[in-house]
């Protein structure tokens, strides 16, 4: 009974975890190439929820099914933010970037509250509260389905950055722009790259908040900081790192909010948090332990 | 007369407010080795670093194949045929040597040509073949060193800029390292050399110039200045 109860939180913990993660992972790739530490990263995952609310409600597409518009379209949307709101002050360093940032974070909030509501959504389809049984687990469909596209989004992204020539110049940029720029790499284009992907993983997370989560205007903050603890638990750098970061945090609060009173279970995250950061800046999974 | 591949004129650059470099103007023909010398802090860097486009001259003119290249990006400027190896190489150290070498053929011109050229390059630089899969931040100095060059004639330049090569090398590992230039020579490899070791520097180079204070000091073919009494005092004597 116990072992079961055990068990079941930490398989809810990862499920929900990974999403944390392929946030986690978009806000490295930004933060790594241009030091933007791009706040707005959750705001923008509430938004493609909206968007996969709406495809569904409106036009009856099968919100797995919308991942065909939605990605294309959220990479398309990431170079347009590069372009539109950083290329200019790509260089001017972390300050400004993070400002403007936030400034875009609350325009998006105000907007969606206009053009939404500010009501709670929450996609209902017939396999809403599906649970499959698995050696006597429950196991939620949409959460199950969440993991898979946040595996499936970062072995996607694994492979650009190992395999790729793109890939190895946003590694190359991320560890040395001032090398980089020497070997004739140009940095505007790597910066175009890293948001695409970045806003490319935010509209997978999207989908996989619509169909497991009610949300509201706002809850994209919250998400920020809850991706932002994932990848300092990750490290930054370190794609699989932030993964496994989203994964870990994901469990931490699944029991934290299952043995301790609701707002407790936040308490623990943003307290693990600053542990982290305390005494083990570089990540839990750091970069050394990665390259082996 | 072998036809002129860099021409710099009367270039001013400054450090924020500091001025580091006063009118300097040096030439540099095709196939030929050109050592800039001097003392530490002396400028020598700054030279490279406007010529490759990091930093912009106040004034003056830089002129590469014909066109000038002050103001361009250095991505233009690898385009056009100019590349650099950075004091201190450089190198990307949590990327493998091949990595390392594939970026720096990221220009359109040379990309296409990646594979062909590590295969040439790995006859001058057996270490390609012997560490493809090593992460750069794991090799010796020496071995840095070597890819580190390897990395800049991928873009395939006809000016390979060395900033330093010798830097924090054994003896035994500096004198690989010039032979390597040699080589490059020999191939038709115009190159820019800016140094310390000012034995090995004016030893290999057809001319040279001494930079002391941002300034040009003295131009002369390599065996004048390494003859020329005012450097022996200057830097031989201490500079060994």
């Amino acid at each position: 009974m116990t072992i079961d109860i055990i068990l079941q939180l930490l398989i809810n913990g990862i499920l929900f975890g990974a999403m944390y993660g392929v946030a986690a992972i978009g806000l490295s790739l930004i933060y790594g190439t241009m030091k933007i530490v791009f706040i707005a990263q959750g705001t923008v995952i509430i938004l493609v929820a909206y968007a996969c609310f709406w495809l569904f409600q409106s036009y009856n597409i099968n919100p797995y099914l919308s991942l065909v518009f939605i990605v294309p379209a959220s990479l398309l949307v990431g170079m347009g933010f590069y372009q539109v709101l950083f290329r200019k002050v790509a260089k001017a360093g972390s300050f400004p970037t993070l400002i403007i940032a936030f400034g875009f974070l609350a325009l998006l909030e105000n907007f969606m509250a206009v053009a939404f509501t500010s009501t709670v959504k929450a996609l209902q389809t017939s396999y809403s509260s599906y649970a499959l049984t698995v050696l006597g687990l429950k196991i939620s469909f949409v959460r199950f389905m969440a993991f898979i596209m946040a595996l499936l989004g970062t072995g996607v992204v694994f492979f650009f950055l190992k395999n790729t020539l793109m890939g190895k110049a946003v590694r190359a940029v991320s560890e040395n722009l001032e090398y980089a720029t020497m070997i004739g790499i140009t940095p505007h284009l790597i910066n175009t790259i890293s948001f695409a992907i970045g806003i490319g993983l935010a509209g997978i997370a999207g989908v996989a908040t619509a169909t497991t989560y009610a949300f509201d205007p706002y809850s994209g903050f919250v998400f920020s900081l809850k991706s932002m603890i994932a990848l300092a638990l990750g490290g930054m750098g370190n794609v699989v790192g932030a993964l496994f970061g989203g994964i870990l945090l994901g469990v931490i609060e699944s029991y934290a909010a299952f043995f301790l009173t609701g707002g407790w279970a936040d308490v623990i995250s943003y307290a693990v948090f600053l542990l982290v950061l305390m005494f083990k800046s570089e990540g839990l999974f750091s970069r050394e332990a990665d390259t082996k | 007369m072998a036809s002129l591949l860099l021409k710099v004129t009367d270039i001013n650059v400054f450090h924020g407010d500091a001025q580091a470099l006063w009118d300097v103007s040096f030439q540099v023909r095709e196939g030929e080795v050109f050592s800039i010398i001097g003392s530490n802090g002396a400028g020598k860097s700054t030279i490279l670093k406007t010529v490759h486009g990091l930093l912009s001259p106040a004034s003056g003119e830089i002129e590469f194949l014909g066109s000038r290249i002050d103001g361009s990006t250095p991505a233009a400027i690898v385009h056009l045929g100019a590349s650099i190896v950075p004091e201190g190489r450089g190198l990307f150290s949590t990327l493998t040597v091949e990595e390392n070498l594939e970026l720096g053929a990221f220009t359109k011109r040379a990309r296409a040509f990646t594979k062909e050229t590590i295969q040439e390059l790995s006859k001058i630089f057996p270490i390609i073949n012997t560490r493809r899969h090593q992460l750069a931040g794991k090799m010796s100095g020496g071995e840095q060193q070597m890819v580190a060059i390897a990395r800049a004639l991928m873009s395939r330049p006809k000016l390979l800029m060395l900033d330093e090569p010798s830097l924090g090398l054994a003896p035994l590992v500096v004198k690989t390292v010039f032979q390597i230039i040699a080589t490059l020579k020999a191939q038709g490899v115009t190159i820019l050399l800016v140094e310390q070791n000012i034995h090995q520097a004016l030893g290999i180079a057809d001319r040279a110039c001494v930079i002391k204070t941002g300034k040009i000091a003295m131009t002369g073919t390599g065996n004048e200045l390494r003859t020329d009494p005012e450097i022996h005092k200057a830097y031989m004597g201490t500079l060994r």
